[in-house]
């Protein structure tokens, strides 16, 4: 296949772009506590950003590309994208809290907020001492699922050109896989390793991490519309 | 939808639970995620221990290596030798498993070597007969995900576009991030540090404290595998299997040529209910666990 720059080229950048913006500002939303989350000592999800952005957004891919090989229709390819990576998010996070209910046995609290927004249950008193709060209280559940929708579109807008371009699945999921990798490890600098969603006073920074994600979705468009071509045989 | 359909999907997701649940109990009878950076501090405050230590890697990268191994090894056997599904995934599970022996000790031995002047021994014998129950786990692992993935491909309709290595590599790093997020809570947040008061996390004053001594004896890894077993094992399948089989189960159900809104839209019904079911936990724990004992802030429980 030669490479011709047309406008359905230019089409096929502006969605990598987007789809890595949608990624990189998805990833503010995912409540992570890293290690200490894991040992019950901070609030969010026990494992890192970049791990379950990639899980979460990947499944969507998934879904995607199932969808993508019955229709070419973009809008059924970014829903099932989507609702893919906020299955995978929504039932890691159900059976994480299964473990800190009934294992650890400690009640659910943020401690960046005194009264959760969406529930406003008071926080400050079910924080354990020593802490910084624990599992994954309902605000922290819907940014979660939110950050999950906002990946799993992006990832599924990674993949529809990826396809289009290069016409093989296996090629394009690749592709779709290492721009997201890359796009969710940006923001990932950005918040320092833990986040407990869009209530979180660090989730103010999401412009730096846009405007880095501009940048770097930029060079990955214009390689991987250079690249992609030279893999069809 | 027909009946096949449903029992392979079925099937699917049965894989998925026992994929996901081996996979927490190899990651920690390996301690191998999260809560090994207490395990690697322990040594450096003062508590040597026989914990297996064997940080390869994060657990979503090592488990995508494992699974995108045996997934290639079943497609080169299948494509190209048209061997049979099941001897295929068979082989490829057990080079994964060897992958992941060879690599487990070189990281028990390297990361043990590096603190030997905090006290810390290497022990041959844990070597000796945690290694194989690591690799069984891998075994069981990569090769439940190269079956999903060949179910995926070859048996359910419409069949994945992506080939099985593809598959394996996504399911392998979703795997590894579920048993990151829900099966090492188990392991860290409580079997880590049982000495402690029951009811809450970690104090940070306790980091690297870990209990050393096991019902009989020291503990190792294998007494580790025998408690996350009985329940961050099987919440770690639980979200595993929930993720495949209902990302399956609504394009079986739902034909995605002509009726994908459908399918979409029963999505978005298993999100809602998973969300307003994490509700239903949180007022549940805070009525039954009420607030900490010794608060003194203004704000009321």
């Amino acid at each position: 296949m030669s490479l011709v720059f047309d406008t359905n080229m230019l089409i096929y950048m502006l969605e990598i772009i987007v789809g890595g913006l949608l990624v990189s500002v998805g990833v503010h939303f995912v409540p992570v506590g890293g290690a200490p989350a894991a040992m019950a000592q901070a609030t969010g999800i026990g494992t890192g950003t970049v791990t379950l952005a990639a899980g979460s957004g990947l499944t969507g891919l998934l879904s995607a590309g199932l969808m993508m090989s019955v229709t070419d229709n973009i809008w059924p390819i970014l829903a099932t994208g989507a609702v893919g990576s906020m299955i995978m998010m929504d039932a890691t996070m159900l059976t994480g809290d299964f473990i800190y209910s009934y294992a650890v046995g400690c009640p659910y609290a943020s401690a960046k907020v005194n009264y959760d927004p969406i529930t406003m249950f008071p926080q400050p008193p079910y924080v354990a001492p020593g802490t910084v709060g624990q599992g994954i209280p309902t605000v922290c559940f819907v940014s979660g699922t939110i950050g999950a929708l906002l990946g799993g579109v992006g990832g599924a807008m990674i993949y529809y050109p990826c396809l289009q371009i290069g016409g093989n699945p296996a090629q394009a999921a690749i592709f779709a896989i290492g721009i997201f990798f890359v796009q969710a490890v940006i923001p990932s600098w950005n918040i320092q390793g833990t986040i407990e969603g869009f209530h979180d006073p660090k989730f103010k920074k999401w412009p730096l991490a846009f405007k880095a994600s501009l940048v770097a979705g930029i060079l990955l468009a214009i390689m991987t519309v250079l690249i992609q071509p030279l893999g069809v045989v | 939808m027909d009946a096949f359909g449903m029992g392979i999907c079925a099937a699917a997701g049965a894989l998925a639970f026992v994929a996901g649940a081996s996979e927490d109990i190899d990651s920690d009878i390996g301690s191998q995620s999260n809560p090994n950076s207490q395990v690697q501090l322990a040594a450096q405050v003062g508590n040597p221990h026989r914990i297996y230590n064997k940080a390869i890697a994060g657990e979503p990268p090592s488990n995508a290596l494992w699974c995108a191994v045996a997934c290639l090894m079943a497609y080169v056997l299948i494509e190209g030798y048209h061997m049979p599904l099941l001897f295929a995934a068979v082989a490829g599970a057990s080079l994964a498993a060897l992958f992941d022996g060879v690599m487990s000790i070189s990281a028990y031995l390297g990361r043990s070597a590096s603190q030997a002047r905090f006290n810390q021994w290497i022990y041959l014998d844990i070597i000796r007969y945690t290694t194989p129950s690591i690799m069984a786990h891998v075994w069981i692992t990569s090769f439940c995900i190269t079956l999903i993935a060949i179910i995926q491909v070859y048996v359910l309709t419409p069949h994945h576009p992506f080939p099985i290595p593809v598959i394996g590599l996504i399911w392998g790093i979703t795997v590894g991030a579920i048993g990151s997020s829900v099966g090492d809570i188990h392991y860290g947040g409580e079997r880590e540090f049982q000495w402690r008061l029951f009811g809450q996390g970690l104090n940070t004053m306790l980091s690297g404290q870990i209990v050393r001594k096991a019902e009989a004896g020291l503990r190792n890894s294998i007494d580790n595998a025998w408690f996350c077993a009985k329940f961050g094992g099987p919440c770690t399948g639980l979200g595993f299997g929930l993720t495949v089989f209902l990302d399956n189960w609504r394009t079986t159900v739902f034909d995605p040529v002509t009726q994908a809104t459908y399918a979409i839209a029963m999505g978005c019904f298993f999100v809602l209910a998973m969300n307003l079911y994490n509700l239903y936990m949180e007022i549940s724990a805070r009525k039954k666990y009420g607030p900490y004992p010794g608060y003194k802030g203004d704000i009321a429980a």
